[in-house]
């Protein structure tokens, strides 16, 4: 059945008409940059990605635009159902790609899959618009209009979409508004046409289940972090994973990358060199032996390893990280692998995903040297790695006259926390030499080297300047003074069964807080 | 709860509904075969014994604490020791289990770090690695890992979780001040000596000062004696009336305040690693004591074993003992010396005579175990006891807590004791509970502060202790405290908790130990320096 031709009258567009060109064409170009930019994201390259996103898009809008002309009935009707696809594959398309996205292969077919057909389905709205409004106004105006308020949500879409849509609404809000703008349009257009009302009502009905499955994505979206994570962070988030452990986010930035675990900042790319150097070559020159062996607990991004497998006298580097979801991102995200030099996948280190507590009791290997980077001791889960009875363990790791080195707070805005590490580390039967640095991103930060008596500040280090980018050991001795306000304080041993030091440490961040 | 987490469980729970699971039920069982069995004693039934006797240098009847601990201490005689026990598993009310997501007690679930005096105890827990060294003013020292790790305790109080068994900011100042005033009461006895020199209360009991003015205290009930003192806000009768069916099973009207007051005062040791918590706690409880005793010691163990008579043979030295292995045969064994490691109601009815010898009669309060094998994520912030002001039971303690690893299963452990006066019918009244019944009544104690946990629950095992514990009432250290009969007969000792009343792993090893060394001449052995 043919609906019978549009009778508007003749030089008369509704501006709502109108105003939904605007709409498309502002949510088509968005949809371009949101798989663009995950695209990028999560497959590395940004050119490439970007490149071969706009050219399938184009090409695929071509491929559209030339379908148009084998819709020859119900144009109208048409029209709707392709504004509700492209409301559907636009606005899903960044849940869906977040979705799959731990699975690469999966991942690039469904991207370039979805790229097709919301280019196909965007291609073809302009061209059916012109043919149904093509009774109402001249070719010439009629073109003029449309092609021009397409061009000009073009560019608005462009300016929005790095500026306020993606790191105040997050890049799954903005593809799901998007989607139910489209949406919306459509269900507009079921009342500017005069159509059957069987239509209309079948119409509308598509046009509601749309909307409302659009409506609770956003909802659901919005509830569960995203928007307020890309506000929080303040930068775009490039991955995101919620592990059985805690909350793995990426942002990125053109100069920055950043981790976070639940919400607090682990590195900034800007200044974890100063963190990560002042982290491992004190321990190496502590040890003043070639290290040969070396356990890291903690530091799954990597950047740890990175620093030590500057030294080729070391063999082996067993890391053992709790979270999969962390060292798995840091062995295969093109961003991570970037900053760390894929050290995960180098084949002098082995990766366990283990609890370090369970881990350090079960082994039986010793090493020369470890590097304890564990987050800060703000539950009880993460606090029992700064009990006495785990440095009794990690005392039977090391080998003969063995060294580590454990992340330790900041003396700065968590002094007695600091501190306190520092007793529980001499009352495990260590010899502690604490000291700091300021690594701008965190302010001033703690280290404690730990190992047998007679264990002294390194003078120097066993890696040249050249091979170094912050440290030198000219800064050495200042790094192991501790000015009048972090200087040591009284502070009680932290014990598995009272965990004293997570009420200190919560206290002292919680001050901070207000 | 990450807001995620909490919206999959909650659009989880209701997918289960909507899928008709709403109507989820644990499986699950009562565990233990003694009272059937053990009831045969009582009631008769049990074939005449066939066959020559079996040869054994010593029988210990009863696998609990006190005889696998007799075993233990012969252990280097030389002997061959054989011990007889009615459960299908070892350990008495100290059993636990292996199964699930983490071993888990069926019964004592902790062990308070231990009095210099329980010397048997220190000796045990040295030998497991548990007591690493003795600090320079000669305390013992405990793998910290084993106490008890923060967070230890919360209690759900008028709606609401709070940290600790006493939730302070929720109680009015009147129930404050009363509670400041008992724990320094409690600090009082704990250091005071008596006129003997004895300190008032100790473990070993039989270690506790003889002096009139403490004795006195069993003249009371332990509701009698706060009464005396004043004590009347709510808070501190129920925080008390906890510790009393805690430890003993009964309610502060039917327990000794000797009693009631030895659960605060008796534990001396003060060290900076013990500030936190002085509790070992192992996932299976006490079950890993009971493991270290049988592992520890080369004596033969029979489960499942009824012994219906313990006797000195006529007309020559030597023990005749009679047991039954359900439904199978009874059979003989004949030993050079026996030691009855049960309560006295039992000892009672396998020992001719033991009657005449005036073993004390004590009331045994029952008690309710559940395991419940729960499908929900550990969280290291929560506690390892939880405890519901106003319910029936005494809480739960989480098996996962002291594992210092993740994992989205556990097994809780709740308790209830019943503490009334009339223990026998609330003993038959358990004896012929239905499973359903009993685990219905575990969840709806638990209800207010877990409505969700009987979807959560795939299984729970009870166990029916129908004579969990002696229970100390009022004057229950009788005319002469401490003083009990350790010799039921010619070659027969005795060894329980029941000689002196207080259920206490300590207690337990220390009457095992004592009865062992007490058969060293009449077995010609030189068993060496007492281990007491």
């Amino acid at each position: 059945m043919a609906s019978p031709a549009p009778a508007l009258p003749r030089r008369y567009v509704h501006p709502a008409l109108l105003a939904s060109v605007f709409v498309i064409a502002t949510s088509g170009i968005v949809y371009e940059l949101v798989t663009g930019t995950l695209a990028s994201y999560v497959l590395g390259d940004s050119v490439a990605q970007f490149s071969l996103v706009i050219g399938i898009y184009l090409f695929a809008m071509g491929v559209g635009s030339y379908l148009s002309r084998y819709i020859e009935s119900d144009l109208l009707e048409r029209f709707v159902d392709i504004e509700l696809g492209v409301a559907l594959a636009g606005g899903l398309s960044a849940p869906i790609l977040f979705k799959i996205y731990a699975s690469y292969g999966a991942f690039k077919v469904a991207l370039y899959l979805l790229v097709a057909i919301i280019g196909v389905l965007v291609g073809l709205e302009i061209p059916l618009l012109i043919r149904l409004l093509e009774f109402s106004l001249d070719l010439k105006e009629l073109v003029a209009r449309v092609l021009a308020l397409d061009y000009v949500g073009a560019l608005v879409a462009s300016i929005l979409f790095p500026s306020i849509l993606l790191p105040h609404l997050g890049i799954q809000q903005t593809s799901l508004f998007f989607g139910f703008l489209n949406g919306l349009v459509a269900f507009g257009c079921t009342f500017l046409f005069p159509m059957p009302r069987a239509v209309v009502l079948r119409l509308r009905g598509r046009a509601i289940v749309v909307l409302a499955t659009l409506g609770v994505g956003f909802f659901v979206a919005t509830r569960f972090v995203e928007r307020s994570e890309a506000l929080y962070f303040g930068a775009p988030i490039v991955y995101a994973e919620q592990s059985p452990y805690q909350r793995v986010v990426l942002t990125q930035t053109s100069r920055t990358t950043r981790l976070f675990l639940n919400g607090n900042l682990q590195f900034s790319s800007d200044d974890e060199v100063r963190y990560h150097e002042a982290l491992v070559h004190p321990a190496v020159a502590a040890l003043g032996r070639d290290p040969r062996t070396v356990l890291v607990l903690g530091g799954g991004d990597g950047l740890a390893t990175r620093e030590l497998l500057r030294y080729p006298s070391i063999e082996r580097i067993v890391l053992v990280d709790l979270d999969g979801a962390v060292t798995r991102a840091f062995s295969n995200l093109p961003v991570a692998t970037k900053l760390n030099g894929g050290s995960l996948r180098d084949p002098r280190v082995v990766v366990h995903n283990e609890d370090a507590f369970r881990w350090c009791e079960e082994s039986t290997d010793s090493f020369d040297l470890a590097v304890v980077d564990f987050p800060d001791p703000s539950n009880y889960a993460v606090g029992k790695l700064y009990t006495d009875a785990f440095y009794h363990l990690l005392r039977q790791r090391l080998g003969v006259r063995g060294v580590a080195v454990i992340q330790s707070t900041s003396p700065q805005y968590a002094r007695q926390s600091f501190w306190s590490i520092v007793t529980t580390i001499e009352a495990s039967g260590f010899t502690a030499a604490p000291y700091h640095v300021y690594v701008p991103s965190f302010g001033d930060w703690g280290f404690v080297l730990v190992g047998a008596e007679g264990l002294a500040a390194p003078s120097t280090l066993r890696l040249s300047r050249d091979e170094l980018r912050w440290l030198e050991p000219s800064t050495l001795p200042e790094l192991f003074r501790f000015p009048r306000d972090t200087g040591r304080v009284p502070a009680p041993v932290n014990r598995l069964n009272d965990q004293k030091l997570v009420a200190i440490y919560t206290h002292e961040w919680g001050q901070l807080g207000r | 709860m990450h807001r995620r987490a909490f919206l999959t469980a909650v659009a989880g729970g209701w997918l289960a509904q909507a899928s008709g699971a709403s109507s989820r039920s644990p499986a699950g069982g009562i565990l233990g075969a003694a009272a059937s069995v053990g009831h045969l004693l009582r009631d008769g039934g049990v074939p005449a014994p066939q066959g020559p006797p079996e040869r054994a240098d010593v029988v210990i009847v009863g696998g609990g604490v006190s005889g696998l601990s007799a075993a233990w201490r012969l252990r280097e005689a030389g002997l061959d020791v054989i011990v007889l026990e009615i459960e299908p598993f070892l350990g008495g009310t100290s059993a636990s289990s292996d199964d699930g997501a983490a071993p888990h007690p069926f019964g004592a679930h902790y062990l308070a770090a231990p009095n210099p005096e329980a010397r048997a105890a220190l000796r045990l827990l040295s030998e497991m690695g548990a007591l690493t060294h003795w600090d320079a003013a000669g305390r013992p020292v405990f793998d910290p890992r084993l106490l008890c790790h923060a967070p230890q305790e919360r209690i759900f109080f008028e709606g609401a979780w709070h940290p600790g068994l006493v939730p302070l900011d929720a109680l009015r100042p009147d129930e404050r001040a009363e509670l400041a005033r008992f724990s320094e009461v409690e600090a009082r006895m704990t250091a005071r000596l008596g006129a003997d020199g004895r300190p008032w209360f100790q473990i070993p009991v039989d270690q506790s000062s003889r002096d009139p003015e403490v004795i006195a205290l069993d003249r009371l009930t332990m509701a009698e004696w706060l009464d005396r003192e004043g004590y009347r806000t709510r808070f501190l009768r129920w925080y008390v009336r906890y510790a009393t069916l805690d430890d003993f099973g009964g309610e502060p009207e039917d327990v000794s305040a000797w009693a009631g007051l030895h659960y605060f005062a008796a534990r001396k040791l003060r060290t900076p690693e013990l500030e936190g918590s002085h509790f070992l706690v192992w996932p299976e409880g006490n079950g890993r004591l009971v493991k270290a005793l049988a592992a520890a010691s080369p004596a033969r163990r029979r489960t499942g074993t009824l012994v219906t008579r313990v006797a000195p043979l006529a007309g020559r030295p030597g023990v005749e003992v009679v047991a039954f292995e359900p439904p199978g045969r009874a059979y003989r064994l004949e030993a050079r010396a026996a030691i009855v490691a049960t309560p006295g109601f039992v000892a009672r009815r396998l020992v001719p005579g033991a009657a005449d010898r005036g073993l004390p009669d004590r009331a045994a309060s029952p008690w309710l175990v559940a395991n419940l094998h729960v499908d929900r994520p550990v969280d290291p912030d929560l506690p390892w006891d939880s405890v519901i002001w106003g319910a029936d039971g005494l809480g739960y303690v989480d098996a996962r807590h002291q594992l210092t690893t993740l994992s989205d299963r556990t097994v809780l452990t709740y308790y209830r004791a019943y503490g009334g006066v009339d223990v026998a019918s609330t003993r038959a009244r358990l004896a012929v509970a239905p499973w359903g019944a009993l685990a219905d009544d575990v969840l709806r104690d638990l209800a207010p502060a877990h409505p969700d946990l009987r979807a959560e629950t795939s299984r729970m095992d009870l166990v029916v202790w129908g004579h969990a514990m002696p229970r100390p009432r009022r004057g229950f250290l009788g005319h002469r405290p401490f003083e009990v009969p350790t010799t039921l007969a010619d070659r027969i000792a005795w060894a329980h908790v029941d000689q002196t009343g207080l259920a206490l792993f300590e207690e337990a090893q220390a009457r095992g130990v004592r009865a062992a060394e007490s058969l060293a001449d009449a077995l010609g052995k030189d068993l060496g320096e007492t281990w007491l």
